[in-house]
């Protein structure tokens, strides 16, 4: 099998520029995510390396071999689409067998019924596109991608229009289900806990540059970014304008009026003027008692959300935190007045202008 | 919402019949005119029972036409071949060019698309008449007057942009990715076009085909002027009915039921495929 | 009595040559004054048709609809004092966003400052204020889905509906909007309804959820009420995420309760104290039934049941590990990373008391012990 690669490939539509010096290389066999906010280009380059748009500059290669002059036809691509795109007209089949027929292959019938078995969709191979459900549709589109055995599969968002409940079982199945084909796969997604639970790595791209290419623990626990620091967590990320200052030894930062101290690490040779404090909604602790440390607030309202209560905590200066916890854990109501701490460790600092992550702190880095 | 009352249900019923009435008159009173004798339709009052005749099809079909004035011969049988074989050709040579030029303006921007699109459209604002005159100068030259051909290519005035623009919209309507996963299946682009576009497409090419079947079928002063008497559609044709003794009520109206017959029954015919329309599931996710 | 009060309404929808879709069956709901309700469900559950309904978009069926004390079926849309936000947003292109907000306010002769001051302080709760002065076609989806929210939660009414109101919101936003929008409905004692697919939104911002499915209310009860006493297996099965895990087991009676289990795998005894009557005849009844357990209620690392890894898949906060155990695929959700890989076998614990057991019919009879 072959590996596909890019080296600094650019697009621009006009004045809008999609991919800006993108270079990636996938393994055959591995499953990377191409993650990011909508309009960072994800689709773009998707269809690049498909053949639906020519790149400006750089190449794409699969094996060794550049692709970008071949026609699509002749890439070796299979390809989901986030809308499904089968053929209306024909049965669930037909549209599977269809790449089958153009290359003339033998045991058409054998491969069509063993690829259906994988997927499940056995029952439903002579309806058309219309009489089938989204997730039926979203299995025969697999289907139709994977049966030529391509070297590099290409999925675009395809869990998109599937229901919660599909959606999950799907992600459990889809990654041995790709890693069986063991070709290289790019896989489109905006929901990070899709592509945390089905890549080997993430590529996160955001207005058409590639930010971060890592394990998805990796990114998780040192986001390269303010920016991939928000893409990542449900709820995002807490952001607060501080600046550091070292206190008898110790570097602290004033957050809503409190001094907290932070952990020194690495960080005192990298001490900025203004930093952005990070710290995840799960790292966040609401206490009824105060004390050093702990920053007076006040809660807004709590949300359950995936078996956690979120809360919503507002500063004496008007800012506004999220905490995420077990339910149980938390002894306070709507409009009661808490403390909030955090651990050290817990805080992500990020250069105010840059936006770059600062220094390393050591629990993340155990991590 | 339906919160109407009995009263507001009963007034419905009675203006939809007065727009029915309104609507189908003319053509009710037609049909009961070709089965009249001159005399009869003439009468006045007009009279709902009469004794049918079958002699104005008879006239049509036979090519005899008795006037007071003595025998003519019609060409009513010729005319109608001929509005045939005009509008077919013409409107399978406007499919032929159309419906790709429609899928390339539909997919692909280039410039001066739109430009090109719009002039082709275009040429349906131009007065026939104004074009006329410079192009039968043309066509003399050219040895195409009252030729079969002459008169398809200056139809294509009439169905070309029809086709084009109407296609054009069906294609737009289907989603590329369609052709792109078709092409990534191992398919060049010519079966893409084939075998996905064209079949997904089927309902607004059928519309497109008839509408224009109809306005070629209808037109008079292009092959009035271009065609001479037996190349000459049901249109011009009609012009013999009006007579040195008088005008022929009977055979106008039977003429109209024969040329009208073969539209009706390819509108009710396609009306399958246009009404089917492009809803055929997953197009739309 | 209730603000709002639904009795016996039903709703069908008749097309030519088809038979009539009965979209809600003989729904009876009935909303506390300042309550958030969701109606929750798939496509083509009712909820949407429920909602219209009350807007009075569409007509009742059967049954009766009452807001306040005050018979609404049969008013036009505008007499009912409802306000509504549009899943397609439905804003006046040319209103500028600030112009599509006080809309209404105009229209109850407020004065001109009272609807600035209005106007810019939900323009604020939900972000906007930037682009007041913007035309709706110069908005992102988000920023649309935010402006017909304002528009609708800036009007007096007695009832508020909100069609998807967060489908389109930028991810880092909602979870901050939520509970601004929350607060401000509790803040204010607003009574609301809104119609949403995604279980997240409807438990983090309802006070009580009525599931829909195929046109019947499933449940209607706090997020809490549905999560630990899941009317049947439908409701079991759609709310959590991940879903339930369903095992199908064999019953039999021994001495102080009943015998269920998979094979020799999986075994468990059920006491006769942990039954009602209902539930007890239903066993003693059955030879097969269906029993659940939540992924969040089965340990990884310890216990009888053994677990043959398939999948695991770390996002962050928790893992989700997938396994195989007595012929059925579970997962199962911790909050620590767990270090196995696909193939290995770990040890994982079920609970008799984690299991909720369900009859014949679907409906449970007895649901896992309240954590």
């Amino acid at each position: 099998m072959a590996r596909l690669e890019l080296t600094s490939v650019d697009k621009s539509f006009g004045a809008v520029s999609c991919a800006k010096g993108v270079s990636l290389t996938v393994e055959p066999g591995e499953i990377v995510a191409v993650f990011g906010p909508s309009g960072s280009g994800k689709t773009v380059l998707l269809r690049m390396i498909a053949g639906m748009f020519e790149p400006d500059g750089g190449d794409i290669l699969v094996g060794g071999r550049s692709i970008v002059d071949a026609p699509p036809e002749q890439r070796g691509i299979g390809m989901a689409f986030q809308n499904f795109a089968l053929f209306p007209h024909m049965s669930a089949r037909d549209n599977i067998a269809s790449g089958l027929r153009a290359t003339g292959a033998a045991d058409i019938a054998t491969k069509v019924a063993a690829m259906s078995r994988l997927l499940k969709i056995e029952h439903v191979l002579g309806h058309r596109p219309r009489e089938l459900s989204n997730g039926q549709k979203q299995r025969t589109a697999l289907a139709r991608a994977l049966i030529g055995n391509p070297e590099v599969l290409l999925l675009d968002d395809p869990l998109r229009n599937v229901d919660a409940k599909l959606r999950y079982e799907m992600r459990l199945e889809l990654p041995s289900l790709l890693r069986r084909s063991s070709a290289a796969v790019l896989y489109v997604t905006q929901d990070y806990r899709e592509a945390m639970a089905i890549a080997d790595r993430i590529a996160v791209l955001i207005n058409g540059r590639l930010v971060q290419v890592a394990r998805p623990e990796e990114i998780y626990a040192r986001p390269a970014s303010v920016a991939v620091a928000r893409l990542f967590g449900d709820p995002s990320i807490n952001l607060s304008e501080v600046t550091p200052v070292v206190e008898q030894g110790r570097l602290t930062a004033a957050v809503a009026g409190t001094l907290i101290r932070l952990d020194a690490g690495e960080l005192s040779s990298a001490m900025r003027e203004r930093c952005w404090l990070g710290v995840r909604p799960g790292d966040v602790v609401v206490t009824r008692h105060g004390g050093e440390g702990a920053i007076p607030a006040r809660i807004v309202a709590v949300t359950p959300i995936h078996e956690r209560a979120v809360v919503l905590l507002r500063f004496a200066d008007g800012s506004e935190w999220l905490a995420a916890l077990a339910p149980e854990a938390l002894e306070a109501g709507a409009d009661d007045d808490v403390f909030v701490r955090f651990a050290p460790e817990a805080a992500l600092l990020f250069d105010h202008a840059s936006g770059d992550r600062i220094g390393l702190s050591p629990r993340r880095q155990a991590a | 919402m339906d919160h109407s009352s009995l009263a507001g249900r009963i007034f419905r019923g009675i203006a939809l019949a007065l727009v029915l009435v309104f609507f189908m008159f003319p053509i009710v009173w037609i049909l009961l005119m070709s089965f009249q004798s001159n005399e009869q339709i003439l009468r006045i009052p007009p009279r709902l029972l009469f004794e049918p005749t079958l002699a104005n099809y008879e006239a049509l079909i036979s090519g005899q036409l008795k006037t007071a004035a003595g025998n003519l011969q019609l060409t009513f049988m010729r005319n109608l071949m001929n509005s045939f074989i005009l509008s077919s050709a013409s409107v399978i040579l406007a499919l032929l060019l159309g419906v790709p030029a429609a899928y390339a303006f539909a997919r692909f921007k280039f410039k001066l698309g739109e430009t090109i699109a719009f002039t082709l459209l275009s040429f349906r604002f131009a007065p026939p008449l104004l074009v006329l005159l410079p192009l039968s100068l043309y066509y003399q030259q050219l040895g195409l007057n009252d030729t079969y051909f002459g008169i398809v290519w200056v139809y294509q005035l009439i169905a070309l942009p029809l086709i084009l623009w109407i296609v054009r919209g069906y294609f737009e309507d289907i989603s590329p990715d369609i052709e792109h996963a078709y092409r990534l299946a191992g398919h060049s682009w010519r079966e893409a076009f084939t075998r996905i576009a064209v079949p997904l497409a089927g309902p607004g090419i059928a519309a497109a085909g008839l509408l224009s079947f109809i306005f070629c079928w209808n037109n008079f002063v292009f092959a009035l002027i271009l065609a001479s008497a037996d190349k000459q559609p049901v249109t011009v044709g009609a012009l013999a009915f009006v007579t040195a003794s008088g005008i022929q009520y009977g055979q106008i109206a039977a003429a109209i039921v024969l040329s009208v017959t073969p539209t009706l029954l390819l509108a009710l015919y396609a009306q399958r495929y246009l009404v089917e329309g492009l809803s055929l599931g997953a197009v739309k996710g | 009595m209730g603000m709002l009060e639904i009795r016996s309404v039903d709703k069908l929808y008749h097309s030519r040559g088809k038979p009539p879709v009965h979209a809600v069956r003989a729904l009876d709901m009935e909303v506390k004054q300042g309550e958030i309700v969701a109606l929750l469900g798939s496509s083509g559950c009712g909820k949407t048709s429920t909602l219209r309904m009350i807007a009075g978009f569409e007509s009742v069926s059967a049954g009766s609809i009452a807001l306040a004390q005050r018979p609404i079926h049969d008013l036009p849309p505008a007499k009912r004092k409802v306000a509504m936000a549009f899943e397609g947003y439905s804003l006046y292109p040319p209103l500028t966003v600030r112009e599509n907000i006080g809309f209404a306010l105009k229209a109850q002769q407020l004065s001109r400052a009272e609807i600035a001051q209005r106007v810019d302080s939900i323009a604020r709760l939900v972000e906007i204020e930037d682009i007041l002065d913007h035309h709706p076609r110069a908005l992102s989806g988000g920023q649309q889905q935010r402006v017909s929210l304002a528009r609708a939660l800036v009007r007096d009414a007695d009832l508020y509906l909100l069609d998807e109101p967060m489908g389109q919101l930028e991810p880092q936003l909602r979870a901050v909007l939520r509970g601004r929008i929350k607060g401000l409905l509790a803040e204010r004692g607003m009574t609301a309804i809104f119609v949403t697919h995604d279980q997240t939104e409807a438990s983090a911002l309802a006070d009580r959820i009525a599931v829909m499915e195929d046109g019947v209310l499933q449940q209607f009860g706090s997020e809490r009420e549905l999560k630990n006493r899941p009317a049947n297996l439908f409701v079991a099965s759609f709310i959590g995420e991940p879903p339930m895990n369903l095992l199908d087991m064999a019953v039999a009676q021994e001495e102080g309760g009943f015998r269920l289990s998979v094979g020799s795998d999986l075994a468990f005894h059920i006491s006769r104290q942990t039954l009602d009557v209902t539930g007890q005849q239903a066993l003693v009844q059955a030879e097969r039934t269906k029993v659940g357990i939540r992924p969040q209620r089965i340990a990884i690392g310890s216990g009888e049941a053994r677990l043959r890894i398939v999948s695991n898949q770390w996002l962050g906060d928790q893992s989700h590990v997938a396994g195989e155990c007595a012929g059925h695929l579970l997962v199962a959700v911790t909050s620590g990373k767990i270090a196995a890989r696909p193939g290995d076998i770990v040890p994982c614990a079920l609970e008799a008391r984690n299991l909720h057991i369900f009859g014949a019919d679907g409906v449970c009879v007895r649901h896992a012990e309240a954590r």
